[in-house]
């Protein structure tokens, strides 16, 4: 199946026809339009409203058929709210429409003393997580879902770690100490209880084993924990576990400056590199008013290409080894090496080169990079073509993988799907097309589709994606603008070190930028990209500060493993690994 | 050289004792001390003791463990540009039960500490212990409500490679250092032979080893060319 999303023209003219035929039905139950930098119509609904707006949003008129993001805000410290509804937490619903290319932001404020909202697993499966996660962070309960606990921290905590009354650092605490009696006491509490989860041990006249795939184990990628209720080889379901890879990102946003948080972006998907840090520069510089310069889009463009190739290698090797094949893995971090030799000489780093700044990157290309890139453009695509010969055309991965876990266009946008897994189902949906940023709108590529949804077609559509990053690297290489790497601009951070020596004005003023950091106008942002899972956004309100006031990291493996449960039911156990191995996730990606 | 004795202590743990359990205390080389008694037995040990500690630390088998980004460059350490299996350390185990060492390969988080306490124990002695990047060793850049600030805090670690992530070549350089470290210990021959206490040599630090002529890199090379 093949489908078609609106080209990016389409966005943005006019007056938005679903905020108005939202007022026209619901007329004073929209309660405001709040004007931000998100680039999409942000509307506070009230709460007895909430389900009958989003139900109607999704119905076929208006075709919001994905729930993109799902979370909330503690508002009780913030300072610049002049117009906004009374709120002290307010939690926020991010639609996204593939057919109409659109999108739109509902808030709905709760005072502290009434934390409840009704849930909305049955119009968005994928609510499911995300309620949980809001639950688990600001305490925020949902009437009506179907499971609300704990989802990233220890069943035994206390608190809600992003309120903003809760301890931020580990020091602030007593040190930690593990005693027997503690590691009984938090062993029993990971236990699996089936009867929790509505599962029964017993059947007719079998038990079932519950088997745990986890929370260390080879082909899990990572710690994540997936507890298995098997009759035999088969998964009668299954309920994910996780959490275990918890690094607090969001709440470490709020105590790192704008400027110094961008190291922490490179490990959320600690395999996409720079890649990570180009919604976060992006979504500031939106709030700052930096245009930045081509040269510099270029230069981020192509090194965000280079990590989505040693990224999909690194998912390419892993993916393979899983369905049992030892060598490929071999020869895909040979070609990693390969990638990060030019990657280690142009940021001077391998995985996290933290190497964007806000309105530019840190230093410029340096003398001799197209030697370097040109050899990894040689050297990459006959390579690729071996891929495909060897181990994607292999009558074992071929039988292991085809119309395995295979999903729908329809389904994967129900359950939140962003990126090659999207589009292995055959719709295009590709943000690099469909709302360009960073001057991809310049570049010549194309995006490759899969026909079955299936775990060969999640495999063999990143060796296409490659193919296509290599072109794109072509280009930059082709055509980099001259120029400078940094914009001209007061909030530039680092400010450019030519002005810093002039005299002691311009120098207590780069003292300030580099040690305080830079202090940007209280507003709301949002940038979305297509990193190398799915789409990425950071979601960032600043309440003008050196600091953000909240990050909302939307991450696209997240919801890629909610829908395990619901695609692996009736499956053997050997699809599933063969299915873990095609999603292509981190577990940083997961938990942030 | 100094020693740090381990010994299996018989005593049942008690609910609140914590982790690490075994107590440990600083001694004297044991072969040494034998040398004054007999120069024969003395000598004949030594060489017992060396040959069966070169066949450890070229045998080491990895626990197929990994936590985070660590575990991304651990993994390129044993592929083939880094070839770990120069070293003798390739055969990766998916069980605790089979492996001769851990490495924590990323960020020891609160919910992930008593599951890496279990997979430790499950491992046979002789065992030990690499505590990979910024994050295994002290928290790193990771302050924060949701993780333990060093795995040190429960767990016995030979040796720290430092780095954020650290690149596959320190990994194998602390590979190599743990394999000195297991040239130099005096472990029990048998279960019926001698001593039954473990004795781990205190290998020198190489932050004070290197120092000299660390600081006698004075420039840098520029950025700007390749």
């Amino acid at each position: 199946m093949s489908v078609a999303t609106p080209s990016p023209d389409t966005l943005k003219t006019g007056p938005d026809s679903t905020v108005e035929a939202l007022r026209q039905r619901f007329e004073e139950k929209i309660v405001l339009e709040q004007a931000t930098l998100t680039g999409w119509p942000v509307l506070w609904v009230a709460r007895d409203t909430l389900t009958e707006v989003l139900a109607f949003l999704r119905d076929k008129s208006q075709a919001f058929e994905m729930l993109y993001d799902l979370s909330a805000i503690d508002e009780r410290l913030r300072s610049h709210r002049r117009g906004l509804p009374v709120s002290d937490f307010t939690v926020f619903y991010h639609l996204l429409s593939v057919s109409r290319n659109r999108d739109i932001i509902l808030k709905v404020a709760l005072s502290e003393d009434d934390l409840a909202l009704p849930s909305i697993v049955p119009l968005y499966p994928n609510a499911n997580w995300y309620e949980r996660e809001v639950w688990d962070m600001f305490g925020i309960t949902f009437q009506g879902h179907p499971h609300l606990s704990r989802i990233l921290m220890p069943p035994t905590w206390h608190g809600h770690p992003l309120r903003k009354d809760h301890h931020a650092r580990a020091t602030e605490f007593d040190p930690y100490t593990l005693t027997v009696e503690g590691q009984d006491r938090e062993q029993q509490a990971l236990k699996f209880d089936p009867e929790a989860w509505g599962m029964r041990r017993r059947h007719d006249d079998s038990e079932f084993m519950f088997l745990n795939l986890g929370p260390n184990h080879p082909s899990a990628h990572g710690a994540f924990r997936l507890v298995l209720q098997l009759d035999g080889e088969e998964i009668i379901d299954c309920v994910p576990d996780i959490g275990y890879h918890h690094r607090g990102a969001e709440k470490m946003a709020e105590r790192q400056s704008w400027h110094s948080f961008i190291p922490y972006t490179d490990r959320i998907d600690y395999t996409g590199g720079v890649m990570n840090n180009l919604p976060y520069v992006l979504a500031v510089e939106k709030l700052a008013g930096i245009t930045v310069t081509k040269r510099a889009e270029t230069i981020r463009v192509m090194m965000a290409e280079m990590f989505r190739i040693t990224s999909h290698l690194l998912f390419l090797g892993t993916y393979l080894q899983d369905l049992g094949a030892m060598t490929p893995v071999f020869f895909t971090f040979t070609d990693r090496q390969k990638g990060y030799e030019v990657i280690e000489a142009i940021t001077g780093f391998r995985m996290h080169p933290a190497w964007y700044r806000i309105g530019g990157v840190a230093h410029d290309l340096p003398k001799g990079w197209e030697k370097l890139v040109k050899g990894f453009l040689d050297w990459m695509p006959k390579r690729l073509r071996e891929y495909e010969r060897a181990m994607m055309e292999n009558a074992i991965v071929r039988e292991r993988t085809r119309h395995i876990a295979a999903h729908d266009t329809t389904e994967a946008l129900a359950w939140g799907i962003t990126g090659p897994n999207l589009r292995a189902t055959g719709l295009d949906f590709d943000l690099r097309k469909q709302r360009p940023y960073s001057g991809y709108e310049n570049f010549d590529f194309e995006i490759p589709i899969g026909h079955n949804g299936d775990a060969f077609d999640r495999g063999q559509i990143r060796i296409e994606e490659m193919r296509q990053s290599l072109r794109i690297i072509q280009q930059c290489l082709d055509h980099m603008p001259a120029g400078d790497y940094k914009a001209d601009h007061p909030l530039t951070t680092p400010p450019p070190r030519e002005r810093m020596l002039q005299h002691i004005e311009t120098l207590i003023t780069h003292f300030l930028q580099v040690s305080w950091g830079p202090v940007l106008k209280p507003n709301e942002s949002m940038q979305m990209i297509e990193a190398t899972k799915g789409i990425n956004s950071y979601y960032l309100t600043s309440d003008g500060n050196t600091m953000s006031y909240r990050t909302r990291i939307r991450t696209p493996s997240f919801p890629h493993l909610q829908h395990i449960p619901a695609l692996m039911r009736g499956g053997f156990v050997p699809d599933l690994i063969a299915h873990l191995g095609s999603i292509d996730f981190v577990m940083a990606d997961v938990d942030r | 050289m100094a020693y740090t004795l381990t010994r299996a202590t018989d005593a049942i743990a008690t609910e609140d004792s914590r982790y690490p359990l075994n107590e440990q205390r600083r001694v004297e080389d044991p072969v040494k001390q034998q040398i004054h008694r007999n120069v024969f037995t003395g000598k004949l040990e030594e060489v017992l003791h060396s040959a069966v500690n070169w066949g450890r630390k070229n045998s080491l088998w990895p626990y197929n463990f990994g936590l985070s980004c660590c575990y991304v460059e651990m993994t390129t350490a044993f592929t083939a540009p880094h070839d770990i299996a120069r070293f003798g350390a390739e055969v990766i185990r998916a069980s605790p039960r089979q492996a001769d060492f851990m490495v924590i390969a990323g960020t020891c988080f609160l919910k992930m500490a008593p599951v890496i306490q279990q997979l430790y124990d499950q491992m046979l002695e002789p065992k030990w212990v690499i505590s990979m990047g910024s994050c295994a060793n002290s928290g790193g850049m990771y302050d924060i409500y949701s993780v333990v600030q060093g795995v040190d805090k429960f767990l016995p670690v030979d040796v720290y490679i430092p780095g954020c992530p650290p690149r596959p070549e320190a990994f194998l350089h602390g590979l190599q250092l743990l394999q000195d470290s297991i040239q130099e210990e005096r472990r029990p021959l048998s279960w019926v032979v001698g001593d039954q206490g473990v004795y781990r040599a205190e290998m020198p630090s190489q932050r004070e080893k290197h120092r000299e002529q660390r600081i006698q890199a004075t420039e840098l090379r520029t950025p700007d060319s390749i």
